[in-house]
């Protein structure tokens, strides 16, 4: 019997959800709470990841953010369910089902035309939201005590058994988006961006592939958003407020599309400079997003996150003959 | 007569809002036309356009001048800003990314975006302003049963006369038919020796223009705030989408219908009022993916 060798990703996620778990005890629980906020944010961006690789570019995620956790938000108000998992389960499937039922009508369009259709619909969300006493209106909802996995921890231990909850939940979701686009689908939806005729003629369907992705996007969204719920314990309508889908746009341009891993480091990159820029430009943060993200887009379209794939490679290469820079421009799309 | 009256009503709600729509959309469309992007830079320019002309009316106000002169003011100041950052915009950041996938180039606009919308918090602080003296002076006027600010009909009359102005310059002046050309086939034009890249600079320029313009014709009716840019980037798409991306003539058939489709609901369904544009939008791409008035596209295989 021969060993297949594992998948690399795979192998670091376990390692850094590992890691962490171990960690979590020496960790000052602020870093843990920016932990939380930043892997559900990693989250949502990982769905925008995903339909970027089919060169569709979401301004909705932040839809997803709120459906999650509202979802949770709700449950725990009128159906009284208040244990973690159950909640986080529940929000993931109910923000796959409006993905699945929107992705209807949105994986017709491409480029600009689903860029701001999903924007709109998000905007539509929101305006919806904030006028809605369901939905405590502009002021959202608060979650109360939870339990987690049948124990009802209080203070430091409740606080240390979320941040378990959130580095597994991402690590299992951000497994099943690798696993994802590392199978067949996966790769259609990368060809979907090169030529969807040829992908046609080949006897795929581009319509539902794009369809699935989407509502995988939803899927990974909702975690998100209930993770940030269940994290911060309030949720607002700025859920489904532009700037919020805004920065998980922002953390894949950092981050660049290159595997899995990426928006996670987006995303606290993100929050590292969030703290920058609010020391030290309190009143100008989205400018200072904009510039940066004019910064990347001008001079390395690939995301940071390119740059550690390039040294990766070069440290893999060293010692063979070196592929001309101008050939993998050539080939590598940004 | 009551029912007539307030059909009355509806229509005049209808074209006024769809004079507005037109105002905004324009720039969006023309540029989309020429150059091929999705400006979403433009909302910036409509709120920057906007504080401009708060500004102007204020100081124009402040001196003693007439309503007229109040209006023409903070229009000159916003085009000729708006004229000025298309040009900053083009030529530090577009012009770098022709060749590159839409996407990035929407990265790109709406990173601009997000900076303009802390340059204006920045520069004229967090607060709402009212631009309101223009409007006010001009007072309202008596349709039949109906008391209408003469300021948002006299909207009406501006739309129509751009709407002439950007046909009539599209259709016979020289830049104008060479701009068609452009949208037509790139190219082409190129080969039949019209200077593709300055074209494509000045309409961006318009573009922008246009987008500080519509700033400044709106700032009067509204309370101008931080976060006005966006609703209008989503309103302005809306009715580009309708008519088909790029045609001028389909951006007023795009803000005549949102117009009316926002009139009725506003009057006859005011709870559903919100999902008018969006519903408008929603049924028209559902029937014509492409918008009403767009040409189809050649499949690339």
């Amino acid at each position: 019997m021969t060993l297949r060798k594992p998948d690399t990703t795979i192998v670091v996620l376990l390692l850094l959800a590992i890691g962490a778990s171990i960690g979590a005890w020496w960790i000052p629980g602020w870093i843990r709470f920016i932990s939380q906020m930043a892997i559900s944010a990693a989250l949502a961006s990982l769905g925008a990841m995903v339909l970027l690789r089919a060169g569709l570019l979401s301004f909705g995620q932040g839809l997803f953010y709120f459906a999650g956790a509202y979802t949770a938000a709700l449950s725990y108000k009128y159906l009284g369910l208040n244990e973690a998992v159950l909640l986080i389960l529940f929000s993931i499937a109910i923000s796959g089902g409006v993905a699945a039922a929107i992705g209807f009508f949105i994986s017709n369009y491409r480029g600009i035309f689903f860029a701001m259709l999903t924007l709109a619909i998000s905007m539509l969300v929101y305006g919806i939201a904030v006028k809605v006493s369901l939905f405590g209106g502009s002021d959202g909802l608060n979650i109360g005590l939870i339990s987690i996995l049948g124990f009802r921890y209080r203070g430091p231990d409740l606080q240390l058994a979320m941040f378990l909850i959130c580095i597994w939940t991402a690590g299992l979701m951000a497994m099943v988006a690798h696993l994802f686009l590392r199978s067949r689908l996966g790769k259609v939806i990368e060809a979907i961006e090169d030529n969807e005729v040829r992908l046609e003629y080949l006897g795929t369907s581009v319509r539902s592939s794009i369809h699935a992705a989407y509502v995988l996007a939803g899927a990974l969204g909702g975690a998100g958003g209930v993770l940030a719920a269940l994290s911060a314990r309030h949720v607002d309508p700025g859920f489904a407020y532009w700037t919020t889908a805004g920065d998980f746009v922002f953390i894949v341009i950092l981050s660049g599309q290159a595997s899995v891993l990426s928006p996670f480091f987006g995303a606290f990159a993100l929050e590292v400079l969030r703290t920058f820029a609010a020391a030290n430009f309190p009143d100008a943060w989205q400018m200072v997003l904009g510039t940066i993200m004019l910064l990347i887009v001008l001079f390395v379209p690939k995301g940071l996150g390119h740059i550690f794939i390039a040294l990766g490679a070069r440290w893999k290469a060293r010692g063979r003959t070196v592929v001309p820079a101008a050939m993998n421009e050539e080939t590598a799309r940004p | 007569m009551q029912l007539l009256g307030h059909l009355a009503t509806i229509v005049i709600d209808g074209v006024s809002y769809a004079a507005w729509l037109f105002i905004i959309s324009v720039g969006l469309t023309l540029v989309f036309g020429v150059l091929r992007i999705l400006n979403i830079a433009h909302g910036g320019m409509y709120a920057v356009g906007a504080y401009l002309a708060a500004y102007a009316i204020g100081a124009a106000a402040a001196n003693g001048f007439g309503a007229g002169a109040q209006l023409l003011f903070a229009a000159t100041l916003a085009v000729a800003c708006g004229a000025g950052l298309g040009i900053l915009i083009e030529w530090t950041v577009l012009r770098r990314l022709y060749r590159y996938p839409e996407v990035l180039v929407l990265f790109a606009t709406y990173a601009v975006f997000l900076i303009f919308e802390d340059a204006t918090k920045l520069l004229w602080g967090g607060q709402s302003r009212y631009a309101n003296a223009p409007r006010d002076a001009l007072g309202q006027i008596r349709l039949g049963e109906l008391i209408y600010p003469v300021y948002d009909l006299a909207m009406v009359l501006v739309a129509i006369l751009l709407a002439v102005a950007v046909s009539l310059t599209l259709s016979s002046t020289r830049i104008g038919r060479c701009v068609t050309a452009v949208v037509f086939d790139r190219e082409m034009s190129a080969s039949m020796g019209i200077n593709v890249n300055r074209i494509m600079t000045g309409t961006f320029l318009v573009g922008a223009a246009l987008g500080t313009l519509a700033g400044a014709l709106t700032a009067p009716k509204i309370a101008i705030s931080s976060g006005i840019g966006v609703d209008v980037i989503v309103l302005a798409f809306a009715v580009t989408v309708i008519g088909g991306l790029g045609s001028i003539g389909g951006a007023m058939a795009g803000a005549v219908i949102v117009g009316m489709a926002r009139a009725v609901t506003a009057h006859l369904f005011p709870q559903i009022e919100l999902f008018a544009v969006y519903a408008a939008m929603a049924v028209v791409l559902a029937v014509r993916p492409q918008g009403l008035f767009a040409r189809p596209e050649a499949r690339k295989i």
